[in-house]
């Protein structure tokens, strides 16, 4: 190799920093800089000048982080940048006079001889050499990624275009075919409920018992339980039932939104004091949740008789959570300008 | 190793001659376990009846498909320890049985990763579909992002600085620093679960600061991962022949996909 900036297989001979760079200059300069001998003259002024000193010993930390930071970018082989790290190292080179300046020279060659390695093994690797930017960009098209607009800046590498759901699962699917992975062992049925020792089964029914049989009785003693402790709970569960039903009898063909249904865009505590309202609703089966086409949660009454609270038709839960930033977006997204289930206070009973 | 018929057994079928990377006439000391000569190994099974054999046998067979779960590679140690226990003296007996169950049963192939450390994995007997199988089954995406980041290493040569790894996957929407919500905290399932089942290894760069690491291909990515197939991914990726890449497309070809041990491994670094 002309050129051996980076060093290759050989790396610059590391004595101690002036001799050995003295030769190693006179093996990479082009003609540029021919000698880089310290004249006399020096001497004097510079070897005891701190702030050059301080100075020196910075833009060497800044050459060596700039290497090490940018490290693939160096490596690409479209630039010189390495080249051009090098040549700023040696004009500053010429200005070292003590040992700590050296000791930062010779860090800045290792790292940069490490790097002039690497490149030159791409030099010489026949083939089609591989670019892990290309890779990934191909990747995410074969991930399905749906990208905004069809002309990006590549090169920007900004995040345009969204990933879809199952994107990982696609890849995960075509890896199947590259790999031999045993199928993970797992009983078609599940396993069996083993039976806990004597003692802990014994406490285990004791504390089940009571809870099944309150589950049972809950819908007759519910409302005695409540008056006594949460009487303010089961009015307000009453109050919005009454909101939902009047609202639905408006107009019963249209879906109800669930987020303009809860969603006070004044407050947020009573946004979730209005989920957590409805919630009962529903557990209760006096009013059920759907998705509509647009797979957006609507929530309508339920007809009397349609559904026996505690019934057998199957429950479905889920657990809903908000955040003001959620709650925020929300409003915007669905444009609530005021509250259909209206705060306690204002209302005249 | 040379096929022997015993006269007390019960199985009738054939045995097979399992290649070299199982029951090795080795001579190494486990720390706790000292591999029984052959003639030990008759004379242990010449106390017990095959029902007991097989008793044993099958243990090993369940302790085996239960580890295969979380793909945690099984310890001779930890084997002997748990479930082989009293019949440690017709221990490779019993591992033959087993390995003979898993292909004959299960299609599974029983493969020793480190001859050093004495580990075993389980890998599919059967061959790589060409395409994905029409059944659709849950598929973990973990396996997409080892994927990609197999395939970079292996592209690169075999070994790629950690930093390269983490730019590609910032690059796949992947953030090593961030929880990611389907893969939750990366960098520990890239350095340490994956490490952990031996499909990478994750070594420290010596010399370097701050503290840096290499990625390499993990014992198990060498026996169950086949380079051919990810070549062929690549090549459909790119729009490339795979033969574009010459160096990687004769190391996919140097070697039988099929049972590469580690003894093979060191050869394609």
């Amino acid at each position: 190799m002309k050129r051996s900036k980076g060093g290759g297989d050989e790396e610059a001979p590391r004595h101690n920093g002036s001799a050995g760079r003295r030769k190693a200059d006179q093996q990479q300069s082009d003609g540029d800089e021919g000698g880089s001998d310290i004249g006399p003259a020096d001497l004097q002024d510079d070897d005891n000048d701190q702030g050059l000193r301080r100075e020196i010993r910075s833009k060497y930390r800044d050459l060596i982080s700039s290497v090490q930071q940018n490290r693939e970018d160096m490596l690409s082989p479209s630039n010189n940048k390495l080249t051009e790290v090098l040549e700023e190292a040696n004009k500053l080179f010429k200005d070292v006079r003590q040992a700590r300046e050296a000791a930062l020279d010779a860090q800045l060659l290792v790292v940069a001889t490490d790097l002039g390695k690497e490149k030159a093994s791409q030099l010489f690797s026949e083939g089609t050499a591989f670019d892990p930017t290309a890779f990934a960009e191909h990747l995410l098209s074969f991930m399905g990624l749906n990208r905004l607009e069809d002309d990006e800046d590549e090169q920007q590498n900004t995040a345009n275009g969204y990933l879809p759901q199952d994107a990982w699962h696609r890849l995960a699917r075509r890896a199947e075919c590259c790999f031999r992975t045993a199928p993970s062992f797992h009983y078609m049925m599940g396993s069996f409920y083993a039976e806990p020792p004597p003692p802990k089964q014994r406490i285990e029914r004791q504390r089940k018992a009571p809870s099944k049989e309150a589950k049972r009785i809950m819908p007759t003693q519910l409302k005695k339980m409540e008056e006594s402790q949460q009487e303010a709970t089961e009015k307000e569960v009453e109050r919005i039932l009454g909101y939902l039903k009047s609202y639905y009898q408006d107009d019963p063909t249209s879906p109800i939104s669930y987020y303009e249904f809860v969603i006070d865009p004044s407050s947020f505590s009573r946004t979730v004091e209005n989920i957590f309202h409805t919630s009962f609703l529903i557990r209760d089966g006096l009013a059920r949740m759907y998705l509509d086409e647009e797979k957006l949660p609507c929530i309508a009454p339920v007809e009397e008789g349609e559904v026996e609270a505690g019934g057998s038709t199957s429950r479905k839960q889920c657990i809903l959570s908000i955040s003001p930033k959620i709650w925020k977006e929300l409003i915007d997204a669905f444009d609530i300008k005021d509250s259909i289930i209206r705060p306690p206070n204002t209302q005249n009973d | 190793m040379t096929q022997r018929k015993r006269p007390s057994s019960t199985q009738s079928s054939s045995q097979r001659r399992h290649t070299g990377n199982l029951v090795a006439q080795d001579e190494d000391d486990d720390a706790t376990f000292t591999q029984p000569s052959t003639s030990q190994v008759q004379r242990g099974l010449e106390k017990l009846t095959p029902a007991q054999v097989d008793q044993k046998t099958a243990e090993v067979v369940q302790y085996f498909l239960v580890k295969d779960q979380k793909k945690m590679p099984v310890r001779r140690a930890d084997l002997v320890k748990h479930v082989v226990k009293d019949y440690r003296n017709i221990y490779p007996e019993i591992l033959k049985r087993a390995a003979r169950t898993f292909d004959q049963v299960f299609g599974l192939k029983l493969v020793e990763i480190d001859p050093k450390n004495k580990m075993y994995i389980l890998v599919n007997n059967l061959e790589t579909p060409d395409k994905a199988s029409p059944v659709r089954s849950p598929s973990n995406p973990k396996m997409g992002l080892l994927l990609a980041i197999l395939s970079v290493i292996f592209m690169k040569g075999g070994v790629v600085r950690e930093n390269l790894i983490w730019n590609t996957l910032r690059k796949l929407r992947v953030d090593p620093g961030e929880k990611h919500e389907e893969f939750g905290d990366v960098r520990k399932m890239v350095t340490d679960e994956f490490v952990r089942q031996r499909y990478l290894e994750y070594v420290r760069i010596p010399h370097t600061e701050p503290i840096e690491h290499e990625f390499r291909w993990g014992q198990r990515a060498d026996a169950e991962v086949s380079k051919v197939k990810i070549l062929e991914f690549m090549g459909e990726l790119h729009e490339q022949d795979p033969k574009t890449w010459t160096q990687q497309y004769r190391q996919a070809h140097s070697l039988p996909n099929s049972s590469q041990a580690s003894t093979s491994s060191s050869s394609q670094r």
